[in-house]
């Protein structure tokens, strides 16, 4: 890498470092819970702004007709989160439907037919934002606005509820595990609404959109013409990155100038998405009271956002070794070289694999260049964080949550080796998780693989495909891998709005969103309420050294023993053979 | 008890998405929208150029400096190659998304996907011309043949070679020495002759810039020194001193030129 890529990984690393613990400790203060920490917000408990903040929440509570103090059983929060997300479901769909006769719609986008419009409500409700929809043309204002964004904040909320849900049952005290009206209404109220308006604004002041209208006409230098759009930008941009959503106004996503217009935006919109998940890690070690359990997942998740970063941005900056010596790659002062296909000259070939593959261990899955056209080592980069499921940091709460089932499994597998029983934060993990474990790491691979194997099978697959061997391949496995993993990003040039895709990839999303939820807080109620054991001598530590690295070799062996005849057929083979 | 509580979550969803709808679909944006107008109106609108009262572009995207048929204008300084719509197409923002093996971005490397006429894999590229060894054919109505076959037909050029494929890199390569006048060994940047993510890149790398400064020179009948004065001008440093990369906006630089003559 070259040095001023040295310097913006360690800027990004610096930042987050700096910024998370804050930001955490915030949200600790927000999220505290009776049923955790063994404090209650009311009475007489007391978070920061609750003179602005506090209001609001009760009368959203008054409005829902819901009491906010009461706790739930795990099927009680798990019921409703599935509710909330069938009505969004639903009005998503009829919005998107009936968008070319609604009013705000300056581009006069036509209804969205019924499988892309199942597809596209499926999508942002999931969080995943896979958009087989042209972002200019194919959606209204109020789609947008009304639709899409409402859906992002949503399904933010929504993540991080869960994630509060999960951590109470499997550290705290109590047999229940939270209000979900509760932890949504907080999280909404507190954190992403007010975030995003600063995020949005700073993305305004350098120069992303911000306006109602609709296209203008240019006449250019050379006497033709250009349409310029316009659009509600920045206020998406800046919940799709922080809600790890992903979905852009435009289709170029966060390559569009208009979207993503400086260098300094770039770093900006990869610290919004990164720096919140890492937060809630944080918030999770002070909740359980327990920092060092914290510190050790955080190590976790830097080692592998800095092995797939590091990777593919050396890979971008080295560029296409099948391009004959003319073609100037080198980089230099005065030419950002390497592989420059998809990219942007401002970003160049290592910010924009800064950028793009930095979010891939989210479920953003937001992108500043065309992942298509990447070098196979390259892309690869951006495939592995996904593959492993999503835990570099991960999504808001789902890398939390995700994270913590995959340290069960590691300390099951841990006290196999050594004999013992084996104990996560003082209770004791036996027959009843570990098979709630084994469901959720396997729903995932087994949904990718079977329906992506169908997909390379029949030609209502195949004819999607743009790029010939085994690239193509490669579209259409990351294509299911990466939105059963709410992912969202693509390798662009599978067609993706078919019947065939629109719906298995639908299917695909909503398994990828729902089943971990619903097994998650399952293993947190089979915990909710459990003994919890004093540490003694024989206690496997879970926040050392060891244990860092033994849940890293649980999270490369797991996705590694699934996936990699897939990538042994893509990317690794298409290396091989260039 | 189950329809009861299944009823008081779908009644509190209902209301929920009431209120998030209202709030964060019409309140957010409206908010955002009224301060984004207010504090930064220029940017919020989308950095507008206008000469002589009229819209000219935006600072933010690239456009095409054309004639009528599409032929690059020599007294402008050309952006990249773009594959939104027909080319820098605002309402069409897209990439290739062509991959990197493909004949199509990279033409026929020899061993690495050349096919032969027959249709199998070969070790050479039967295709290849005196100017490019990596030449990827066309029919006679002028499309891209990336999978030759027996019977298969061909357009030929004048000294009986075949036609290459104008849009490969090898072939914008070899488009772009000779209409700025470099030697037919001269090394081209990347960013000259690969497209960006949105089709709509404002900028083009430094180097680019500084190639493609003579040609421009003589199409004006300016001092070559002026016009790379120019550049040195109109070259972004990097932000922060490492948070991109130098780059020459392609509008600005050619507004500055239609400025001085």
């Amino acid at each position: 890498m070259s040095v001023s890529g040295w310097e913006q990984l360690l800027f990004i690393v610096a930042v987050t470092a700096v910024g998370a613990p804050l930001l955490g400790r915030y949200l600790a203060a927000v999220f505290r819970d009776g049923s955790v920490s063994g404090h209650s917000d009311v009475p007489g408990y007391s978070a920061p702004g609750d003179r602005v903040f506090l209001p609001v929440e009760r009368l959203v509570y008054r409005t829902l007709g819901v009491d906010p103090e009461k706790s739930w059983t795990w099927r009680a929060y798990a019921l409703a989160v599935l509710t909330f997300g069938l009505v969004s479901t639903l009005l998503l769909y009829v919005i998107l439907r009936l968008q070319g006769v609604l009013p705000g719609n300056p581009t006069h986008a036509p209804g969205m037919p019924p499988l892309l419009s199942f597809n596209t409500a499926i999508s942002f409700i999931t969080g995943t934002n896979w958009q087989a929809y042209e972002g200019e043309t194919q959606a209204s204002y109020l789609a947008d606005t009304a639709g899409l964004v409402v859906a992002q904040f949503t399904a933010a909320g929504v993540g991080l509820a869960v994630a509060l849900a999960v951590v109470r049952g499997i550290a705290g005290k109590a047999r229940t595990v939270g209000n979900f009206w509760r932890d949504l209404t907080r999280s909404l109220v507190r954190v992403f609404v007010p975030l995003s308006i600063i995020g949005a604004l700073v993305m305004v002041s350098q120069g992303a959109v911000q306006n109602l209208s609709g296209f203008r006409t240019a006449t250019t230098l050379a006497g033709g013409t250009q349409k310029i759009p316009g659009g509600l930008v920045a206020s998406m941009e800046a919940i799709k990155l922080l809600g790890t959503n992903g979905g852009s106004y435009y289709g170029a996503g966060g390559a569009h100038p208009f979207e993503n217009p400086t260098g300094f935006t770039n770093m900006f919109d990869l610290l919004f998405v990164i720096v919140l998940p890492v937060a809630i890690i944080f918030m999770f070690g002070r909740l359980i009271g327990r920092p060092r359990q914290a510190y050790a997942i955080i190590a976790v998740m830097a080692i592998i956002f800095l092995g797939h970063t590091v990777v593919s941005m050396q890979a971008e900056l080295h560029g296409n070794h099948l391009l004959s010596a003319s073609v100037s790659q080198a980089a230099s002062n005065v030419n950002p070289g390497g592989n420059m296909e998809g990219k942007e000259t401002r970003f160049g070939p290592e910010s924009s694999a800064l950028m793009t593959v930095g979010t891939m261990g989210t479920t953003a899955g937001a992108t500043d260049s065309a992942l298509d056209s990447y070098t196979p080592v390259g892309g690869t980069g951006s495939f592995v964080g996904i593959l492993l499921g999503e835990v570099s940091p991960g999504g808001d709460g789902g890398g939390l949550y995700s994270i913590l089932v995959l340290a069960l499994l590691a300390v099951f597998v841990a006290g196999l080796m050594v004999g013992r029983t084996p104990e996560f934060l003082g209770k004791k993990i036996r027959a009843t998780q570990m098979k709630l474990v084994l469901a959720y790491v396997l729903a995932i691979p087994v949904t990718v693989l079977i329906l992506g194997s169908i997909s390379l099978v029949i030609p209502a697959g195949t004819r999607s495909i743009l790029n010939p061997g085994l690239h193509g391949l490669t579209e259409v496995t990351y294509a299911f891998a990466s939105v059963a993993n709410n992912n969202g990003s693509a390798f662009a040039g599978l067609a993706a709005n078919t019947p065939w895709y629109d719906t298995t990839l639908g299917l695909t999303m909503l398994i990828g969103r729902f089943a971990p939820i619903v097994l998650g807080l399952a293993i947190a109620g089979s915990l909710a309420g459990a003994r919890v054991h004093a540490r003694t001598r024989a206690t496997l530590d879970t926040a050392g050294p060891t244990f860092v690295a033994f849940l890293l070799g649980v999270i490369v062996i797991v996705g590694g023993l699934i996936y990699f005849p897939m990538l042994i057929l893509g990317p690794i083979g298409e290396r091989i053979i260039g | 008890m189950r329809p009861a509580i299944f009823g008081r979550h779908l009644a509190a969803s209902l209301v929920m998405l009431l209120v998030v709808t209202v709030v964060l679909g019409f309140g957010y944006p409206l908010v955002v929208t009224g301060l984004s107008q207010l504090f930064f109106r220029q940017q919020a609108n989308g950095s507008l150029v206008y000469r002589d009262g009229k819209l000219a572009g935006s600072a933010l995207l690239g456009q095409e400096f054309t004639d009528s048929k599409g032929n690059p204008l020599p007294q402008y300084f050309q952006p990249r190659p773009s594959a939104a719509g027909a080319g820098y197409d605002g309402s069409s923002s897209g990439a290739t998304n062509l991959g990197p093996t493909n004949p199509l971005l990279i033409g026929f490397v020899a061993g690495v996907n050349t096919v032969g006429l027959n249709g199998l894999p070969s070790a050479t590229n039967p295709f290849a011309t005196t100017a490019d060894p990596a030449c990827v054919p066309t029919d006679p109505k002028g499309n891209p043949v990336t999978s030759p076959a027996p019977g298969q037909r061909y357009a030929k050029a004048g000294d009986g070679g075949y036609v290459c494929d104008p849009n490969t890199i090898p072939e914008r390569a070899i488009a772009y020495r000779a209409f700025n006048g470099l030697a037919a060994n001269a090394s081209v940047p990347a960013d000259a002759v690969t497209a960006s993510g949105p089709g709509l890149d404002p900028d083009i790398s430094v180097q680019n810039a500084l190639d493609q400064a003579p040609r421009v020179a003589r199409a004006r009948h300016l001092p070559v020194q002026q016009v790379i004065a120019l550049v040195h001008r109109d070259t972004q440093g990097r932000e922060w001193g490492f948070l991109s990369e130098p780059t020459v906006n392609v509008l600005e630089i050619n507004l500055a030129l239609d400025g001085l003559t």
